[in-house]
């Protein structure tokens, strides 16, 4: 009769070759997918080069940090957090971050349901070609340079534009709607969403495609009108989806661009058109280079987005059964 | 009364395609009926074409005496079990079973007292707060089928429901259907690919083929009256054995059919047939099922090469001249030599013997509706 202390050596002595088993197994995975690892390393690299070693660089964001220094040699004066405590008393500090929050958080607020608005309005038409040939013209605006919109929005909203041109032809006076700070946010937010919504709806279009006809099928038979199964069938499919990039999006939320910013700035709409993004360049990159200083900010901006991009994860995660990990 | 009835229906697609080619249809009140045939015969069209679910090209088609080419799916008074299920991924069970009578604006006691009754006929009771991700593929089928029923229809689809389950659920599932069937006794559509599952479900069975419906009748008369070789060799397992370029003989006013050489005299059922339809000798090919075959007599001479012992039978694979012949022999009382490589004799007797008229495919004693009036088949006439 086996004994209790055999019993329990047993599984002992068959884990010991269960780890030897894992060894091999790993060698022989490695040599398995050889090629498909060696086709990945190049995208590796290029992630490495390009995204993870220039985190190397936020060193200078404490350091009294001078064009022409070396990050790290025996020269360098370490200040610790002085540049974060500069920018946050700095008179621009709040200013700068109700202008990128407003800007964002509008943007995202009409930016992000409309994809999914059109993605469905286009996947529910009866007319497949008529919506393929929407999707298409959709698209378009996606194509156009930053320069070229912004180039657009002067020919449009120019003092002796367009849209000027047609008020005045109605014995209306000419607006300078680049000069007035009440304009800015439309423009950039109204023209960024025109320019992307065709775009972001490609991946809730995709999704689309991947739900099942027969469910279609089987709320027709169990009464459902059309937007009745949008609601109940193609909404809840591309949930996951939304989910995804739901937190994708908010975990971009305050890392708006500087471009189209900077293009769109006038002196008469710089107390609204000034974001994080186009102090960092100015103050990095223009007139007495702040390097450090700048880093400090962009550091910080980087730092509230991976704060929302967990908040958003941990919320989405405890709510729904969607996450990014 | 559910009765359905197809009056030539048709079904041609935008691209001229001709899915499904007038078919005639009545199906009584309370009826089983089984649509049978291999991929792409229109089984399925035919069922979407009374579901609502595609637009009928010609035809009518009436459900309960009424006209409902131009009715509304949801206004037809039908319920579809789907091959994927179809279910609601993101609803529970309940809610699955809900759905439709929440559209209707049921009461909330009503839908509640109707889901649970459908629940605990089902045995799902226990997963109506599930989803069905977390149901395994026979629970989901069930879902699938409750959902169904809550509706409570007059006429009940149902599309493959079984060919996404392994052969054992299958099996199981197919005994549940049966069991549902003498519960909620309503009319019943049943459209597989197996023919296996449409004998044993069917009270009629419709083998289809290329849009054409070829045979309508009871799973005895499609099996032993086949009206011609597509049906008879889409009909059983294992499939019928078909002897090519043999000839029926007419000697002393007497039928025979010649096999590899072997006269067979016909019986007198088949005598009389023939003579009745006036049929004068020529090529034919000669039909035996497997199961009618008797080995260790006969002058017929096959060469074993495989041979499989199945438990009450063996199945055996056999060489005659260039046919390959399909044998099942019953295991008891067998004194002959059945192993691999063993020549062997068989016969079959004469009345078992199918005869098919080798240019049209024809079933030269069961294709004729005249022979039917002799006692014979009831299988119905159709073009193909």
């Amino acid at each position: 009769m086996e004994t209790k202390a055999a019993k329990l050596a047993a599984p002992a002595k068959q884990r010991a070759p269960k780890k030897k088993m894992s060894k091999e197994r790993r060698i022989r995975y490695l040599k398995d997918n050889s090629p498909y690892l060696l086709m990945i390393l190049p995208a590796v690299l290029v992630v490495f080069l390009f995204n993870y070693l220039p985190i190397y660089g936020v060193l200078i964001a404490f350091q009294d940090f001078m064009p022409g220094d070396k990050i790290l040699s025996d020269s360098t004066i370490w200040v610790g957090f002085q540049n974060f405590e500069r920018f946050f008393s700095d008179p621009q500090f709040w200013p700068l971050m109700q202008n990128t929050f407003l800007i964002c958080i509008i943007g995202f607020v009409i930016g992000f349901p409309l994809p999914i608005i059109i993605s469905l309005m286009l996947n529910a038409m009866k007319g497949k070609k008529t919506a393929k040939v929407l999707q298409t013209i959709f698209n378009g605006p996606h194509f156009i340079s930053l320069v070229v919109l912004v180039g657009m929005l002067t020919l449009f909203f120019g003092r002796y534009g367009l849209v000027n041109n047609i008020a005045a032809h109605f014995g209306g006076e000419r607006y300078s709607y680049f000069l007035e700070s009440r304009a800015f946010r439309p423009m950039y937010i109204l023209s960024s969403n025109w320019q992307d919504f065709g775009w972001s709806a490609i991946i809730y279009i995709a999704a689309l495609s991947n739900v099942d006809p027969q469910q279609h099928e089987a709320a027709i038979l169990d009464g459902a009108t059309r937007f009745q199964r949008v609601l109940h069938v193609d909404l809840p499919a591309i949930m996951p989806m939304i989910s995804v990039m739901l937190i994708m999006s908010i975990g971009g939320l305050m890392g708006v661009g500087y471009e189209k910013a900077l293009l769109m700035q006038t002196d008469g709409n710089l107390q609204v058109s000034e974001l994080i993004s186009t102090y960092v360049y100015k103050r990095g990159l223009t007139g007495v280079p702040d390097q450090a200083y700048a880093t400090a900010i962009g550091l910080f901006n980087s730092i509230i987005n991976v704060v929302l991009l967990i908040i958003a994860n941990t919320t989405s995660k405890k709510f729904s059964e969607n996450s990014l990990w | 009364m559910s009765e359905v009835v197809m009056k030539g229906l048709k079904k041609v697609y935008d691209n001229k395609v001709t899915a499904v080619h007038d078919v005639n249809l009545e199906i009584k009140d309370k009826e089983f009926i089984v649509l049978v045939g291999p991929s792409g015969c229109g089984k399925s069209t035919t069922l979407r074409m009374v579901a609502g679910l595609e637009e009928i090209s010609d035809g009518e088609l009436y459900i309960d005496g009424k006209l409902v080419n131009d009715v509304a799916p949801k206004d037809r008074d039908i319920a579809m079990v789907f091959q994927n299920y179809a279910l609601y991924p993101h609803k529970t069970v309940y809610d699955n079973l809900a759905f439709a009578l929440k559209l209707r604006k049921e009461s909330k006691e009503v839908i509640d007292k109707k889901v649970r009754e459908v629940a605990e006929i089902l045995d799902i009771t226990q997963y109506l707060s599930r989803k069905p991700k977390a149901l395994s593929g026979g629970q989901r089928q069930r879902v699938a089928i409750g959902r169904a029923m809550v509706r409570d229809p007059k006429v009940f689809l149902m599309d493959e429901p079984l060919s996404n389950l392994d052969a054992k659920l299958r099996n199981q599932m197919r005994a549940e259907i049966i069991k549902l069937r003498s519960r909620i006794n309503t009319t019943f559509m049943y459209v597989t690919h197996d023919q296996t599952e449409a004998m044993t479900l069917g009270d009629r069975i419709v083998i289809m083929k290329d849009g054409y419906v070829n045979q309508i009748g009871t799973p005895q008369e499609v099996f032993n009256k086949p009206v011609n070789l597509f049906v008879a060799g889409f009909i059983g397992m294992p499939v019928m054995n078909f002897f090519d370029n043999c000839k029926l003989l007419l000697e002393d006013g007497k039928y025979y059919a010649e096999i590899r050489g072997v006269k067979f005299l016909l019986s007198e059922f088949q005598q009389k047939a023939l003579a009745q339809n006036n049929t004068q000798p020529c090529e034919i090919v000669a039909g035996i099922r497997p199961q009618h075959v008797t080995v260790g007599e006969g002058d017929l001479s096959a060469k074993i090469e495989v041979s499989e012992m199945m438990g009450s039978e063996y199945n055996i694979h056999a060489r005659c001249g260039t046919d390959e012949v399909v044998m099942l022999i019953p295991t008891v009382d067998l004194t002959t030599d059945v192993s691999m490589g063993a020549t062997v004799n068989f016969t079959t007797r004469p009345h078992l013997i199918q005869l098919f008229d080798r240019e049209s495919g024809k079933n030269l004693i069961w294709y004729d509706e005249e022979s039917a009036a002799n006692d014979a088949p009831v299988c119905k006439r159709y073009d193909f």
